[in-house]
């Protein structure tokens, strides 16, 4: 009798595990993504949401991850800190993702940093330049987007092609943009360059007249910008009615070049870009197919070609995600963890591969993607030398 | 310069919200939606069928009137009797509600609203302006001069002045209360469009567009007083200017301070506005 | 609310960690008890001597940076950093109780909004002292003895203390002479005034209390999320707490408190509910309708309720 009863329960055992593993399987990988998808900066957030849903449909069609298919759970940080952490915290409990991909602005991604410590999920930073993102010491920090000392270091070698003797900076009021006027003044005065006046606008700001009368006033020859496409386009007009007269160098890599011909029109003319992506020249990037075929995707969906210089993100923090979830084998946070340190893939922008940055014991992950200039000449997009 | 273009879109603003605000007694949050629906229907004239720019700003009045009317009619004319904070709660609830359907409706990404007009600045002396700002200052002073008629020369501006100067005489004058105050607000709503419409094209149009034009609408409101249109008016302009030369002399990041500060020093010694003397309309 | 309820309602809030798990839940309702504190605070300038502070996130806003800045930069433990702050907030409340000596009605709400502005702008642009738009992260936790208030069953508590706090403070001050000279303010000031009731007195010392405790709120707050930027004073916090106030109910003590539970759930159920480009529409809409039909606030409604049903 009891060998009957060890066979009924080995078999009710077995079918039990068969169903769970087969239920497992079919469960989609979950993958978190907190963007602002309202306020100011909606249309960043939305352009990398984009990127990422295109990212996932892509692995979809493939079979998926490990099997399985992928899935995006999407949150709104509606541009506020606060918001942050509660999506944060509501992926992680409620909805139990491994992983995520977010902030968007690091004001953003640095109150979300504390319930990755909190509950030991890693999450892949797509955007963010603040250099404290990877130097506060959370090792659930993993950075694809360059922190603005990297992008100065990624201008420096063109510095003497552009000329530059004496540099004013106008950005917008945040660590973004504050971060940036660091960063690149100190590249410029490494290089022996001088740098002028340092003028800031309030993000909301739509007049920008008083800083640029300001900026005229000291005679330099290059202005560096930092903000959105939206307060560029602004400062671009500005300027001209203003016979500002001098070089504009755009940095962040959110200018939308593209954008910037449409709204800003003639104002535009002559200035230079630096930007992670380049939509116009997809073959010139590191794997020219996969940016080629990226262009075409988001063409296809009709998605507004501007928004590629940004959408690109999102895809990139998908598949990295995806790729570490692959080699970790599982959709567990610890193990995608190590995973990511072990992850080398191609994006859109070029090699992904993450190096440790910050205190020791505790480090982040960083990688180096590429840096490129664009000019705009004769109402085009095109490559300055 | 600047500051009179600025100023000017301050005071169509302004004499919108006095009349909403200080008149009716409605802390109306939900201004600045209706600046920005002026926008966003300017852009859908301009960018969608094709109309020129006069078409654009007066399709954006009349689409602010209608909604300003509507929103009267639903949702203030019942609570009527309630307090202040009530109304005030009601208008909070039309700005989020309002903002997110604009954001649901035309996405988060900033509209460069096409217009006309060369972009080569006009040189006139030591100012260069370009020729779309001095349209927009044209025709913000045109709109303002077209509300002052309508308030003392027209009939339906003789029941408005009524209705808040004692509204149980005017009842008695055979004036319909009611339908004056869903006027008022549409008026009110109207003008508040057409800021938007004018200074759309300036700027960009983009769903919180609306928030920082509010406050200083509140702020011209208190400058010039409650209720009282010269005051608005001047207010408006006085803003727009003190900004401009703010920013320029001052520091840049401390520009918006700039109406904050002049509120607070007003308020600390003129209570009831700089223009209190002047002709109060209610 | 009968003995019994209370009892029960007292009973379940003493063990709300142990039956209600979930973290994120837990997360809700230590935030609307953050929020509970700014809404009674809110309430005494509001709703009981009927002046309109709209700028109160000034108030919310320097007391968290007054204890992040204490606990971060002079590494002071977070008790005494928490004092200063409601300290500082509510110095910042007499300056405008002083202000509001003059001014009433829409001039009173315009100084205050004009204040909480400048606060805001200062607090951007000021790096030295406030690091700007970079924000103070990494602000510590409270300790009590050798804990560490980190876990949010601990902050619960902590939160659910100073609630407690702020109601009996609220009540005590509602219920006594001086609650009586708010309503003779709120009601009719120049018959307050001509009865002998010095108005400025009181308006004052509502607002030091008021401020004081909105303080509180942010000191609490600064030392729950950790981290503490400007946008603290963004316009749409002082916008939270009155539809909090003036939907839960003004005026009443209980109204701020069930106001601030619905009004944090609500965005967070929301978000559970609904995809992304849905929520805060569905916010305003739901806003609306809860003003239509209960224009006096739910707590006011519920007793009218209870009233008819009595009689």
């Amino acid at each position: 009798m009891t060998k009957r009863w060890a066979v009924l329960a080995t078999l009710v055992a077995a079918v039990l595990l068969a169903a769970s593993v087969l239920v497992e399987a079919q469960a989609p990988v979950k993958i978190g993504v907190i963007q602002p998808l309202s306020g100011p900066v909606a249309a960043s957030g939305n352009y990398v949401r984009m990127g990422a849903e295109i990212a996932r449909d892509w692995i979809n069609a493939k079979g998926g991850v490990n099997g399985r298919k992928l899935e995006l759970v999407i949150e709104d940080n509606k541009s506020d800190p606060k918001e942050a952490a509660s999506a944060a915290e509501k992926l992680i409990v409620r909805d139990k993702v491994p992983a995520i991909m977010g902030a968007w602005g690091s004001s953003m991604t640095l109150a979300a940093m504390p319930k990755l410590e909190e509950y030991g999920v890693p999450m892949v930073v797509e955007t963010s330049s603040a250099a404290s993102v990877t130097k506060r010491g959370n090792p659930w920090i993993f950075r694809i987007s360059p922190p603005s000392e990297m992008e100065a270091l990624g201008l420096e070698r063109h510095l003497d092609k552009l000329g530059v003797k004496r540099a004013d900076f106008l950005a917008v009021n945040t660590d973004w943009g504050r971060g940036a006027v660091g960063a690149f003044g100190d590249m410029l005065k490494k290089k022996g360059a001088a740098v002028g006046a340092a003028e800031f606008m309030d993000q909301a700001a739509t007049d920008m007249n008083a800083q640029i009368t300001k900026i005229k006033a000291t005679g330099g020859d290059t202005l560096f910008l930092t903000t959105a496409v939206e307060q560029i386009t602004l400062v671009l007009k500005q300027s001209q009615e203003q016979r500002l007269g001098r070089k504009i160098v755009t940095t962040g890599g959110s200018s939308s070049p593209t954008q910037l011909i449409k709204q800003a029109g003639a104002a535009a003319e002559g200035s230079y870009h630096i930007v992670f992506f380049m939509p116009w020249f997809p073959e010139a990037m590191p794997d020219g197919r996969l940016a080629k075929a990226f262009v075409d995707e988001w063409g296809k969906r009709g998605h507004p070609f501007e928004g590629l210089t940004e959408g690109f993100r999102g895809h990139d923090g998908i598949a990295t995600i995806a790729e570490a979830v692959r080699v970790a084998g599982k959709d567990e946070p610890k193990a995608i963890r190590e995973a990511l340190w072990k992850v080398s893939l191609m994006g859109v922008n070029g090699p992904i591969k993450f190096e440790k940055d910050g205190p020791a014991g505790k480090e982040s992950g960083q990688s180096k993607p590429s840096i490129f200039v664009v000019q705009i000449k004769n109402g085009k997009v095109a490559l300055p030398w | 310069m600047n500051g009179l273009v600025l100023g000017g879109t301050y005071a169509l603003l302004g004499i919108g919200l006095t009349l909403i605000f200080g008149l009716m007694n409605v802390v109306n949050f939900a201004h600045g939606e209706f600046y920005t629906l002026g926008a966003y229907a300017a852009f859908a004239t301009l960018a969608g069928l094709g109309g020129g720019f006069v078409a654009a700003v007066l399709g954006a009045i009349v689409c602010g009137a209608l909604l300003g009317g509507l929103t009267e009619r639903v949702l203030l004319r019942p609570l009527r009797g309630e307090s202040i904070d009530t109304t005030m709660l009601v208008m909070i609830g039309v700005w989020i509600a309002m903002q997110n359907a604009e954001l649901l409706v035309w996405g988060g990404v900033a509209k460069s609203i096409p217009h006309p007009f060369p972009t080569e600045p006009l040189v006139l002396g030591p100012v260069a302006i370009a020729p779309l700002r001095l349209f927009v200052m044209a025709l913000a002073a045109g709109l303002i001069a077209a509300s002052y008629l309508l308030i003392h020369r027209t009939k339906l501006g003789r029941a408005m002045r009524a209705t808040f100067q004692d509204a149980e005489t005017a009842a008695l004058m055979g004036v319909k209360i009611e339908r004056i105050h869903t006027v008022t607000f549409a008026f009110g709503s109207g003008l508040a469009a057409a800021a938007g419409a004018l200074l759309g094209p300036v700027f960009l149009a983009y769903p919180s567009m609306g928030d920082l034009a509010a406050l200083k609408a509140f702020s011209v409101v208190i400058l010039g007083g409650l209720g009282n249109l010269p005051g608005a008016t001047l207010g408006g302009l006085l803003l727009g200017i003190a900004e401009e030369l703010g920013a320029g002399y001052v520091s840049s990041g401390y520009r918006d301070a700039v109406g904050f500060v002049i509120i607070i020093v007003v308020l600390l010694f003129r209570p009831s506005g700089l223009f209190a003397r002047q002709e109060r309309i209610g | 609310m009968t003995r019994a309820a209370r009892v029960l309602g007292a009973l379940l809030a003493l063990t709300l960690p142990f039956w209600l798990q979930n973290p994120y839940y837990l997360h809700v309702v230590i935030m609307a008890g953050i929020f509970g504190v700014l809404s009674l605070s809110l309430n005494l300038l509001l709703g009981y001597t009927g002046q309109l502070s709209l700028g109160h996130a000034a108030f919310f806003g320097i007391g968290a940076y007054t204890s992040a800045l204490l606990t971060l930069g002079l590494a002071w433990p977070v008790w005494p950093a928490m004092l200063a702050a409601v300290a500082l907030a509510a110095l910042a409340g007499w300056v405008i109780g002083r202000l509001a000596l003059k001014l009433r009605g829409a001039y009173f709400v315009l100084v205050t909004i004009s204040f909480a502005g400048v606060v805001s702008l200062v607090s951007v642009n000021w790096m030295e002292l406030t690091n700007g738009p970079l924000g103070l992260p990494g602000v510590p936790a409270p300790e009590l003895g050798p804990w560490s208030l980190r876990t949010k069953t601990a902050y619960y508590y902590l939160v659910l203390a100073a609630v407690a706090l702020s109601y009996l403070v609220c009540a005590r001050l509602v219920r006594s002479r001086i609650g009586r000279a708010f309503l003779a303010l709120r009601e009719n000031e120049p018959l307050a005034e001509s009865v002998g009731v010095d108005v400025t007195h009181y308006l004052v010392l509502a607002a030091v209390v008021s401020a004081g405790l909105a303080g509180l709120g942010g000191s609490l707050y600064a030392h729950y999320t950790r981290f503490v930027s400007p946008e603290v004073f963004l316009f749409t916090y002082t916008v939270t707490m009155v539809i909090m106030v003036v939907a839960g109910g003004k005026g009443t003590l209980a109204g701020p408190l069930v106001g601030a539970l619905l009004f944090t759930a609500l965005p967070e159920a929301l978000r559970l509910a609904t995809s992304w480009q849905w929520q805060m529409l569905a916010y305003g809409v739901l806003l609306l309708l809860l003003v239509y039909f209960l224009p006096r606030g739910i707590v006011p409604a519920l007793r009218e309720l209870r009233g008819r049903r009595a009689s």
